[in-house]
């Protein structure tokens, strides 16, 4: 601290003294009294930039404590950003209103949070020794609220934002059985992810926090029941209704039902059911690649094993 | 419009595995059917020329590279049992990959044999920029298309004119007030009536399909039905009715006729259709695989049948093409001789047939 006043008090003093420190400052204090003559003492030529006299070591969270705009002589970093001249490389940081424009996060370095979470940990309790793995929290908490808190420095504490709540809870978790699985995605609509098997939903049309809470829970209770429910009218659930391809009943099964009988009829075998077709080995692979080739969409694989399984199923040689 | 004839270099001693050679041309293959049907007894050396669209006609001679999605085509057609329900295959693949050429191929193939084949070049042409649309005296939800089904009649009347005289009409059809055609008159007057008096050309080719799907169970003669954009069955029109509201397929007499030709409720014969991007309506062009194509509507209406992809030359196919072009002083650039040349060329085709031609065009 004592060192760098002296620095400074240095500095100060080479402003206002005739000869110059280094050779540099010199000569443009020559090139300035060329220049501009009498205006030569009211020209101040510039002190080095901060960036060359930082440590490699130094302390980055007092250079940056806070959110601030990008200094160029605060960060000692060759950045170059903008559109190149032609033929050239991006301007530089000194004076560059594109790196001063765009946010950045200088402030939140690995060290500082851990800084920051080192001054939270006075205000947090112990994490619970029993859960320590994600699969354990998974299966004694399976519902996760999330709450956001808002701090700033104004005139007051209130933020409408931290009255949002995120509920997210898994399917697997939920006692559902396959209509009830089916009519409670088909409800929810887009806050269920078919990846990861993840329902999340987010409440904020109460003014409160726990209003919102409450509301969630109560929405994801209703939607369990509902979904245990079967109404009369889902019996006319149609095929474009239909979430997975079902080959049973499908035109697909029709018209492969339709070609053995004839096939059969012509090679005068009488007497063969549907029952017997259906569960012959020849239609039992016709229908899987079918349902595959639908379900899975088209592959090389997928059409590949349709296209055997349909040469079975009509019976038609490959071999000249 | 008779397409002037000249002849057709054929040289089925090189037409196998070994050395291939390549066409170029998509549209004009009815005629090239035509002349091997009017002459069957021809010697194998016998040779016709083509006046048709350029690489023919600069050729001088129409060539098909023999590929393995077509021989494994002709080994299905040979084996197929003609008791049985008919067998649809679908040719796919990517652009430009040879789809079209394959079903030309195949229609040479039965032509040769004696089958009688109904080509529809183009399935698209009927489901957009129609001029013409008529209502249908048939059916009065109808619409009729004179101009296609003219078109499309005459060309059936040249390929296959000897089977016109051969095949007898099993009922008698009213086209009008003073029109009609008795029972047991050849195919032939069926047609002629279509030419005549154009209204009743989509009539007419209706009548012809019924009949002969009718007559080939009988197991006189077999049929071949190629369809080139078979989707376009299945898909949307551009075309509009007088009140401005779209037509749906269905509602096209030609249309609705192909698709009953296209299910597999008769016997003796094949149906060999390809599947097409280019000229298909509001289909991405990504869009190859039958299910992106087809719809749903046609996957169901054409299940289950035997696709058969089509893919990009392989190394030998490539050398042959390349060799091909050579051979008949396409490629004038003096580098192209060199095997750098064709490396370059291979790369910048990526082995793909439409594009190998677009790029040796210029050279």
């Amino acid at each position: 601290m004592q060192l760098l006043f002296q620095r400074w008090r240095q500095q100060v003093a080479a402003y206002f003294s005739t000869p110059a420190a280094s050779s540099r400052e010199a000569q443009q204090r020559e090139v300035s009294t060329r220049r501009r003559g009498r205006m030569s003492q009211l020209i101040r030529s510039h002190i080095p930039p901060r960036t060359e006299r930082m440590a490699v070591d130094q302390d980055w969270s007092s250079v940056y404590p806070t959110a601030a705009a990008f200094k160029p002589a605060s960060v000692p970093l060759p950045i170059r950003m903008g559109y190149p001249v032609k033929g050239g490389v991006p301007p530089p940081k000194e004076g560059n209103l594109e790196l001063i424009k765009i946010p950045n996060f200088l402030h939140l370095t690995p060290p500082a949070i851990k800084k920051h979470c080192a001054a939270l940990r006075d205000f947090c309790t112990e994490w619970p020794s029993a859960l320590d793995g994600d699969e354990k929290c998974e299966q004694h908490f399976p519902v996760e609220i999330e709450t956001v808190d808002y701090v700033s420095a104004g005139t007051s504490i209130r933020n409408p934002k931290a009255r949002i709540v995120t509920l997210r809870v898994k399917l697997s978790n939920l006692n559902l059985d396959d209509h009830a699985k089916k009519k409670l995605i088909k409800l929810v609509g887009k806050r269920y992810c078919k990846d990861t098997d993840v329902l999340t939903i987010i409440t904020d049309r109460c003014p409160l926090r726990r209003q919102n809470y409450d509301y969630g829970i109560h929405l994801l209770t209703v939607l369990y029941h509902e979904s245990w429910k079967t109404e009369a009218w889902e019996s006319e659930k149609t095929e474009e209704d239909m979430e997975e391809y079902i080959w049973e009943n499908s035109s697909s099964q029709k018209n492969a039902l339709d070609t053995l009988l004839q096939i059969k009829a012509t090679e005068n075998v009488s007497n063969v059911t549907k029952e017997e077709l259906l569960a012959s080995e020849v239609v039992r692979n016709y229908r899987n690649s079918v349902i595959a080739l639908k379900n899975e969409g088209e592959t090389e694989s997928n059409m590949s094993q349709y296209k055997e399984s349909v040469k079975k199923l009509l019976n038609i040689q490959a071999l000249p | 419009m008779l397409r002037s004839v000249k002849g057709f270099i054929c040289r089925p001693l090189k037409l196998d595995h070994g050395y291939a050679l390549h066409m170029a041309a998509k549209d004009c293959f009815s005629s090239v059917v035509s002349q091997d049907v009017q002459t069957p007894a021809e010697k194998p050396r016998a040779i016709f020329y083509t006046n048709e669209s350029d690489p023919i006609k600069t050729f001088q001679e129409a060539c098909v590279m023999v590929r393995k999605p077509a021989l494994e085509l002709f080994t299905y057609l040979k084996n197929s049992n003609f008791a049985h329900p008919v067998v649809r295959y679908v040719i796919y693949g990517e652009r430009g990959t040879g789809k079209t050429m394959t079903l030309c191929h195949v229609v040479h193939f039965c032509a040769r044999q004696g089958w009688l084949v109904l080509h529809i070049p183009d399935a698209h042409l009927w489901v957009k920029n129609c001029k013409e649309l008529m209502q249908s005296s048939y059916n009065k939800e109808r619409l009729d298309q004179p101009l296609q089904a003219s078109f499309w009649l005459r060309n059936f009347r040249t390929t296959n004119e000897h089977f016109l005289k051969e095949i007898k009409t099993q009922q008698k059809y009213v086209w009008g007030k003073r029109d009609s055609t008795e029972q047991g008159r050849p195919l032939g007057e069926v047609v002629e009536q279509g030419l005549t008096r154009v209204k009743n050309a989509s009539d007419a080719v209706g009548v012809v399909l019924k009949e002969i799907k009718q007559q080939c169970c009988l197991g006189s003669f077999r049929v071949l039905v190629a369809v080139d954009g078979v989707n376009a069955l299945w898909g949307r029109t551009t075309l509009k009715k007088e009140d401005k509201s779209p037509v749906s397929p269905e509602e096209l007499t030609l249309v609705y006729n192909l698709r009953k030709m296209v299910m597999n409720n008769w016997s003796g014969g094949a149906v060999v259709t390809t599947l097409s991007q280019t000229g298909s309506l509001f289909k991405p062009s990504s869009a190859h695989l039958p299910h992106e194509l087809l719809g749903k509507e046609g996957f169901d209406a054409l299940d289950p049948f035997v696709p058969i992809l089509v893919p990009n030359y392989t190394e030998r196919e490539f050398e042959s093409c390349y060799h091909y072009y050579l051979h008949c002083r396409w490629l004038q650039h003096e580098k192209a001789r060199t095997e750098d040349g064709k490396e370059e060329l291979r790369f910048l085709s990526g082995c793909n047939p439409w594009q190998l031609e677009r790029l040796s065009a210029p050279l």
